[in-house]
């Protein structure tokens, strides 16, 4: 009896020695990741970082979830007291900010020597804004653009057969579907005083011949005059001045808007939400034929240059890319690269938004890339809610943010 | 030795020792990051320069350039509507409401105590509630003037240009309103009984009363209230963000939300550092009136 709890001791004893040095052996690397997945739902960054972090393989990944609003400060602070994770996902034009100042390792030749992550598959929108100087400091971890959804049942009791292919058809029609007596609008869309603001009015800018450094375009003044009309006249709310994106749509989901103007991250929740039959358009052009143009939006993964283990942070970014067939089936983001198979999901709904949003992606235009973006980007949605709530004129707002932006870039 | 010892333990070394730790506390947590924060208002700085001390001097180039920039005299425009708007209806309705709560009726210290409920809520919460009762379309508050019939169309109190300031303005008394009342609660209390007894044998009406006694007495209470009113709504910061984020085009933007904005938005934390240093001579006269109005209670 006395031996057997000795040897049952010495027995846990040893299971303890072995355990321990088993972990003394491997000598675990971790790799910290910093994304905005997981704060609303569930995303890809979480749900492969909890992946890797279960393989066997020396290396743990430690996540964690920011806010929208705070990853670049949270990072921008990281950096400079020099606690920077060592991989972070920003979204796009958020991207050179750090890359144009070393805050990113330059993987180029990491990548080129990886049998999992090709540069080449990379679309070009995606690809430019992880490239400063023709180097390249991360990969596309997904995109996104905007298009107009549009309620059918709403359109077949108008007596409108198809969706709009010009602005002014948008405004014709938004004109006829509105019902400004019972709260129901002809269309929404986000002209809030944030990124949003600016990632619906740029392509507004570019389809009109204008860029990111040439603002004040025709077709932009044009475009301005006509919503403020539309936000005059009870057609359009003039909260949209105050709502983002998905609180926008929301109102379309929820039956009180005809249009709006939004992004394929809105297509699960509205196949949950809307008790009507909807569909998806490209976003409108000026004239028939003309060209066209859309945003560019979406999130990229970079390792940080003052990453200790570069090494296992490229695994850690490689196990993400090598997912990234499961963006769409599992999250419903779009993959960044075009070797990339989209299964069809079954809903058909679902699957008919996917295909004008591919459709769309070859006309998205990404923002900057520039170090200085915010501030380009703040003199744009400036313009933008100027010119709407009628403190200027759309040509006062716009040259107001051409000259701001002249001392931007020059 | 001991005589330094025993002066430690019960002395002028003791006192010494009370006087440095919270100089040094002060020095520490204010006094430094206060010269820091005006040092950097001279510099130019970005977030890769941020963790170093050597920085490019500028001069006054980034007060020449805030003050020039076009939203500049808008946004003073806004902080003089909400800092002078606040403590008004602030102090307004907090000693209306002090007075109404002197007066003896059941139950008058419970419901005191609950108007402190939106005293102790974080501002973020204030104002993500005030958020949607001031949204236009299926905003709460439009709700209610639309059902009383005090206005037919929708405002858009968030999104209007010539509404979204006071918006926050209005949320800012709502959460201030409880602080002012109880200060200023506590200021009547303090007024012997017996002199309103002696003006009232005296045949002085209430309105007299109130001019000649109560206002008098409550002089120090007053300026305090006010001081603290200015310093609290100028570091208001939570609402901003939760209710229009400045806008729309910095209707309703201020300067603690700019500075901040120039930071955290822009990046250019020197020209944050400016407007926080310009604010902070505003601060320094509040303050100044604030210690003058309470130099009596001090030696009292």
């Amino acid at each position: 009896m006395k031996l057997s709890t000795i040897s049952l001791m010495a027995g846990a004893a040893m299971s303890t020695l072995i355990i321990a040095s088993g972990g003394l052996a491997q000598d675990n690397v971790t790799v910290t990741v910093w994304s905005i997945d997981g704060a609303n739902q569930v995303g890809p960054s979480d749900t492969f970082s909890a992946e890797f972090d279960e393989m066997d393989n020396g290396i743990n990944v430690e996540y964690r979830i920011l806010q929208f609003d705070e990853i670049v400060n949270e990072t921008l602070r990281a950096y400079s007291t020099g606690n920077a994770p060592d991989i972070v996902s920003l979204d796009n034009p958020d991207f050179a900010l750090f890359s144009s100042r070393g805050a990113f390792l330059d993987i180029t030749d990491m990548v080129a020597a990886s049998d999992i992550i090709n540069a080449d598959a990379y679309f070009e929108g995606p690809l430019n804004s992880v490239s400063w100087d023709g180097r390249l400091f991360g990969v596309g971890k997904y995109t996104d653009t905007i298009g107009v959804f549009y309620n059918k049942d709403a359109f077949e009791e108008a007596g409108i057969d198809a969706p709009p292919q010009t602005w002014a058809e948008f405004e014709d029609y938004a004109r006829r579907l509105a019902k400004p007596g019972e709260g129901f609008y002809g269309a929404t869309l986000s002209a809030r005083g944030n990124e949003e603001g600016t990632f619906q009015f740029l392509p507004v800018i570019q389809m009109s011949g204008g860029s990111y450094e040439n603002v004040n375009t025709e077709g932009a003044r044009e475009w301005l005059s006509m919503v403020k009309g539309m936000i005059d006249d009870g057609v359009m709310s003039q909260d949209v001045l105050s709502l983002g994106q998905w609180d926008s749509t929301g109102t379309f989901n929820s039956g009180n808007a005809a249009m709006a103007i939004s992004g394929p991250w809105e297509i699960d929740r509205m196949v949950e939400d809307a008790q009507f039959e909807w569909g998806v358009t490209l976003l409108p052009t000026f004239a028939e034929g003309d060209a066209r143009s859309s945003a560019l939006g979406g999130f990229n993964l970079g390792i940080m240059s003052t990453t200790q283990h570069p090494e296992a942070a490229f695994e850690v970014l490689e196990y993400m890319v090598a997912q990234d067939d499961r963006l769409f089936p599992e999250f419903g983001y779009l993959p960044t690269r075009g070797d990339v198979e989209l299964p069809p999901s079954g809903i058909a709904q679902k699957d008919a938004a996917l295909e004008v949003f591919l459709e769309q992606l070859q006309y998205a235009q990404p923002r900057g890339p520039h170090p200085e973006w915010q501030r380009i980007s703040r003199a744009i949605y400036d313009a933008l809610q100027s010119a709407l709530t009628g403190q200027m004129t759309p040509d006062e707002a716009l040259s107001r943010a051409q000259s701001t932006i002249d001392t931007i870039v020059n | 030795m001991g005589r330094i010892l025993s002066s430690i333990t019960d002395g002028k070394g003791f006192d010494i020792i009370m006087v440095g730790v919270t100089m040094a506390f002060l020095f520490a947590l204010a006094g430094v990051p206060l010269v820091y924060n005006v040092v950097m208002s001279f510099q130019q700085v970005d977030m890769f320069n941020l963790n170093t001390f050597s920085r490019p001097f500028v001069g006054f180039d980034n007060y020449v350039a805030v003050v020039n920039q076009p939203e500049f005299w808008l946004i003073i425009r806004n902080t003089a509507i909400f800092v002078f708007g606040s403590i008004t209806g602030q102090f307004a309705l907090g000693f209306a409401l002090a007075l109404f709560f002197m007066i003896k009726f059941p139950f008058a210290a419970t419901i005191r105590g609950l108007f402190l409920v939106s005293w102790v809520m974080p501002g973020l919460v204030v104002g993500a509630l005030w958020g949607w009762i001031l949204a236009g379309d299926f905003g709460v508050l439009n709700a209610i003037l639309k059902a009383v019939g005090l206005t037919e169309r929708t405002l858009f109190w968030k999104s209007d240009p010539n509404l979204a300031i006071w918006a926050v303005t209005m949320a800012n008394i709502w959460l201030g309103l409880a602080f002012n009342m109880m200060l200023l609660s506590v200021g009547l209390a303090g007024i012997p009984r017996d002199l309103y007894e002696a003006a009232e044998l005296d045949g002085a009406n209430s309105w007299q009363r109130f001019t000649t006694i109560t206002l008098p007495m409550m002089r120090a209470t007053i300026g305090a209230v006010l001081a603290l009113g200015l310093i609290y709504t100028l570091q208001q910061f939570d609402l901003f963000p939760a209710i229009t984020e400045g806008g729309p085009a910095n209707s309703s933007n201020v300067a603690q939300y700019w500075a901040w904005q120039w930071s955290f938005v822009l990046f250019d934390f020197a020209k944050g550092a400016t407007v926080s240093v310009m604010m902070l001579v505003f601060v320094l006269v509040a303050s100044i009136i604030y210690v003058w109005s309470t130099r009596h209670e001090v030696r009292g």
